[in-house]
């Protein structure tokens, strides 16, 4: 459904992706972790064209969407949750939502989408009419997903759910992004910071770290976590108690 | 008691004009981060288009003989066109400079329409008179008698200011404006078209440009191609000291800047009244030094951890 191929993106004069290649089929959950710089958030903004490569293309259900404007690609379906959540904190909670369907007409599956995305997060529906700073971290969040999921999305992309979360609430969004991909077969692409969670999650797993993807395999086969970690760190975990911070 | 009400009248009224003025300021930064200097320009060329344009030392009325319904829509047509030019070949390009280029490019936008209007219609300022017999006063109660004018003004203020907070809460178009104004590059992620919130909220600015225009004229009677830049300048003010990016802070700041220019005219030793503008100026210098942030602190500012 999404592919990328040799996708290189540079801020001035620092390269940030040098050749990212992603293979992601649909009703699938694809899970991007690496550390700190590794490029993560880079990817997933030039998928949204909100960053503009330097070379190499994305190309989304066959059609190429790098050069495109983000307003474009999100016509297309692919939807973000971007790092930090990005919610418009002086509108309510209600006009978030509704914001995240500026591109559709269809009013009644607007309503369908809308009412089900209260029923999937009911603290939502609650506040509605609360101003959307006034949300708790993971209520903003949850926003952001449904937000997210308001504008119909087929591909969906969550940059760090888990981050600045309590563990219990990064399992509800967990069990939620899940539940997506079951009910409604939407395509996910997640990135995170730690892979333990997102090894459980994903079907597809890729490590990042310094632009490029050291690693990609199926989920279930990586779990033991030696291959994963020493993609990640760049060494084996026999070192890690010379090296570790 | 007569005497209160006749000040808070005169600061209403000319608060009224700095607060509309403000908010077209205020509702293009929202969306453009762009600090249209041009906008008092605009004014003035709102307040031009009523006479015939030639450079004659006597003007004579052109969309200022027409009915009002037809003038109104005339005037408010012109501003707005104005803007829409000065969007596609001014800021249009200048989209992904800094704020600072842009502001430049909106002073260098402005200078342009002065010459332009001194080209046209001389450098001279002229009279104009319409709907003077606005100008006559109404009886608000025993002994204060108001002009029929101010009150206009300040209804008029009031009409469009809840029309644009209708405008901004209950509609679709509005609420895309307010999530564009807070987090630009996360309402376009969501299918936002840029171009179109911009070019919405440019024609929004224009006609509260040429509300200003018509109001102002009417009071003052006179063109000059410099009217409107002694009013943004003002304005300017109200949506610094309001705060950058607040509406209400614009609102807030003209009718400020409104009052207190009043209040210093009013009760400043008469020998001293020439220098007001100075007393003005060292109050918003003031206000800057303790409220760096503005009277009302934007929302999109204050972020939550």
């Amino acid at each position: 459904m999404l592919e990328v191929k040799d996708l290189e993106v540079r801020y001035g004069r620092l390269t940030a992706l040098r050749g990212v290649n992603l293979s992601i089929k649909e009703g699938e959950i694809a899970c991007i972790v690496g550390p700190n710089g590794a490029g993560k958030s880079t990817t997933l903004l030039a998928i949204s064209s909100v960053l503009t490569p330097t070379a190499g293309s994305i190309s989304f259900a066959g059609r190429q969407i790098n050069g495109t404007r983000p307003e474009d690609v999100a016509r297309l379906g692919i939807s973000q949750v971007p790092e930090g959540r990005h919610i418009f904190t002086s509108l309510s909670v209600e006009e978030n939502l509704r914001v995240g369907t500026a591109t559709r007409s269809d009013k009644e599956e607007m309503k369908r989408d809308y009412d089900r995305v209260i029923e999937t997060f009911p603290i939502l529906g609650e506040r509605r009419r609360q101003s959307a700073g006034k949300l708790s971290g993971g209520e903003q969040q949850m926003l952001a997903i449904g937000r997210a999921l308001m504008t119909n999305p087929r591909f969906m992309t969550i940059d760090e759910p888990s981050l600045g979360l309590a563990p219990k609430i990064v399992d509800r969004v967990y069990e939620v992004l899940i539940d997506l991909r079951e009910k409604r077969g939407l395509t996910l692409l997640i990135v995170e910071q730690s892979s333990e969670r997102a090894l459980k999650a994903a079907d597809t797993l890729y490590v990042l770290r310094n632009g490029t993807i050291q690693l990609t395999g199926n989920a279930a086969d990586l779990q033991d976590g030696k291959a994963v970690h020493k993609a990640y760190f760049g060494f084996s975990e026999d070192h890690e108690g010379e090296v570790m911070i | 008691m007569a005497f209160a009400l006749q000040v808070l009248m005169n600061a209403l009224s000319l608060g009224s004009l700095y607060a509309l003025a403000a908010l077209g300021i205020g509702l293009l930064f929202g969306v453009l981060k762009l600090i249209n200097f041009a906008h008092g320009d605009f004014i003035t060329v709102g307040a031009y288009a009523l006479i015939v344009p030639s450079a004659a030392t006597q003007a004579t009325l052109l969309l200022g003989d027409f009915h009002p319904l037809i003038l109104i829509p005339c005037i408010v047509a012109v501003v707005v066109i104005l803007a829409l030019i000065s969007e596609f070949l001014v800021f249009r390009p200048l989209r992904n400079a800094s704020p600072a280029t842009l502001m430049i490019g909106s002073f260098a936008l402005g200078f342009i329409i002065q010459n332009i209007l001194i080209m046209i219609y001389g450098g001279r300022p002229k009279a104009v008179g319409i709907w003077s017999d606005l100008s006559l006063g109404v009886e608000l109660m025993e002994g204060v008698e108001v002009p029929k004018l101010q009150l206009i003004i300040i209804g008029v203020t009031l009409v469009l200011m809840v029309v644009l907070v209708l405008f901004l809460t209950k509609t679709k178009y509005g609420i895309h404006m307010r999530a564009a104004a807070e987090d630009f590059r996360m309402a376009r992620m969501l299918g936002i078209e840029a171009n179109r919130v911009i070019m919405l909220a440019v024609a929004i600015s224009g006609m509260l440009a040429a509300a200003v225009s018509m109001l102002f004229v009417v009071q003052t009677g006179i063109l000059d191609f410099r009217m409107g830049v002694s009013l943004m300048l003002f304005a300017f003010i109200a949506t610094v000291i309001g705060g950058m990016g607040s509406l209400v802070g614009s609102v807030v700041g003209g009718f400020a800047v409104g009052a207190v220019s009043i209040l210093l005219q009013t009760f400043l030793p008469s020998e001293m009244r020439v220098f007001r503008d100075v007393f003005v100026f060292a109050i918003v210098i003031f206000i800057l030094l303790v409220r760096p942030q503005g009277l009302v602190m934007s929302r999109a500012s204050r972020e939550r951890v």
